[in-house]
């Protein structure tokens, strides 16, 4: 065999491994999709207000414009995050925005999204911000969580 | 130790506290004066069970001499009983949960309003303690305000329900009392806007 007909066959065998590792490799690559809210848009001062009953929306809001005085401080963490709480845990930590499946984005420690420890966000406009706890029994005690923005956006 | 854990450690001992109060009347008394240092629940919805009261703080009727008129309410604050007089040295008495040290107070106020299903606000000192918490939280099931509250003259202190029955006969609030919510329903149905309202308390030796 030429050195022209060995550098084939090696060309050839090296195909071979390629294809067959690309058939041992199933699942497909993670596809990683950047969450759709950028921290910055939930960093500043919140009024916090929650309700339970849908019927209470436009009131709930109006409440949490009022609660300005007492304002949910969020500002950026060291690592690109937001320093914020957890349910029932006076210390401020990082948390991060994750991207969990069908396009919901959640709130939470660094990790899997959509943990027990996580909220989902409902929505974002630039004046608010809505989430609920993923636990159950987080989610039943505080209900829905609406954020309303303090003043104007630095 | 995260706050429902220090609260279950908490609410634990307090019923260690009643069961030996149960056991032992002796200690009955001594055992009302402990306050119970315990956290709002905010969204807790007790079970059926949990808002059945029994014994002394369930609600009754009983002789009760005074000289106030029918429809008058006398709060007990030292004793945790609210009644509500009836014709015939005859009282409604409600169990209630009263305000803890340095929050009790006496006087003579009369009901200015009355709410179904109040909204709820933690107070500032709350707030700095329970950062997490929502600064509103509308009136429903699990609001710690419970199911009504009636507003006692022009200060900051109502008589409500509440979502944690167990606080029933302790000192756990900021100043207000407090009854399962079956019974401040039946209060509310029972009392209108300008009943007088007598607070008494003890003093304490």
């Amino acid at each position: 065999m030429g050195i022209a007909q060995r550098r084939g066959a090696l060309a050839l065998a090296g195909l071979v491994v390629v294809l067959m590792a690309g058939c041992a490799t199933e699942t497909p690559a993670p596809v990683v999709t950047a969450p759709a809210i950028s921290p910055d848009a939930l960093v500043g001062k919140w009024g916090l207000a929650a309700y339970h009953k849908d019927a209470d929306r436009p009131r709930t809001i109006k409440e949490a414009l009022a609660q300005c005085n007492k304002p949910y401080v969020i500002k950026p963490g060291p690592n690109g995050g937001l320093m914020m709480y957890l349910a029932d845990n006076a210390q401020i930590q990082e948390l991060v925005l994750k991207p969990g499946a069908n396009g919901v984005t959640y709130l939470g420690p660094p990790g899997n999204a959509g943990t027990t420890d996580d909220r989902q966000v409902l929505n974002v406009d630039p004046s608010s911000f809505t989430t609920i706890w993923v636990d159950p029994d987080n989610a039943a005690r505080y209900g829905t969580m609406v954020y309303e923005r303090c003043g104007k956006r630095a | 130790m995260t706050v429902r854990a220090s609260l279950f450690l908490r609410v634990t001992l307090a019923g260690a506290i009643a069961a030996a109060a149960f056991v032992l009347p002796g200690v009955f008394a001594t055992a009302q004066q402990i306050d119970m240092n315990v956290v709002d629940q905010p969204g807790y919805v007790p079970s059926p069970d949990e808002e059945q009261l029994s014994g002394a703080y369930e609600k009754q009727e009983v002789f009760f001499r005074t000289s106030e008129a029918p429809g008058t309410i006398i709060i007990d604050t030292s004793q945790r009983f609210l009644y509500l007089v009836q014709p015939n040295n005859r009282a409604l008495r409600y169990g209630i949960g009263v305000g803890r040290q340095g929050f009790q107070w006496s006087g003579l106020q009369k009901i200015s309003r009355k709410q179904d299903w109040p909204d709820w606000r933690p107070p500032p000192e709350m707030i700095e303690r329970q950062p997490y918490l929502p600064r509103f939280m509308a009136g429903g099931p699990g609001n710690p305000m419970g199911a009504r509250a009636l507003y006692l003259g022009q200060t900051i202190y109502r008589i409500h329900g509440t979502n944690q029955p167990q606080t029933i006969g302790h000192a756990v609030s900021s100043g207000c009392f407090r009854l399962v919510n079956e019974d401040v329903a039946d209060l509310y149905d029972h009392v209108p806007v300008g009943t007088k309202v007598i607070i008494k308390q003890a003093v304490a030796l």
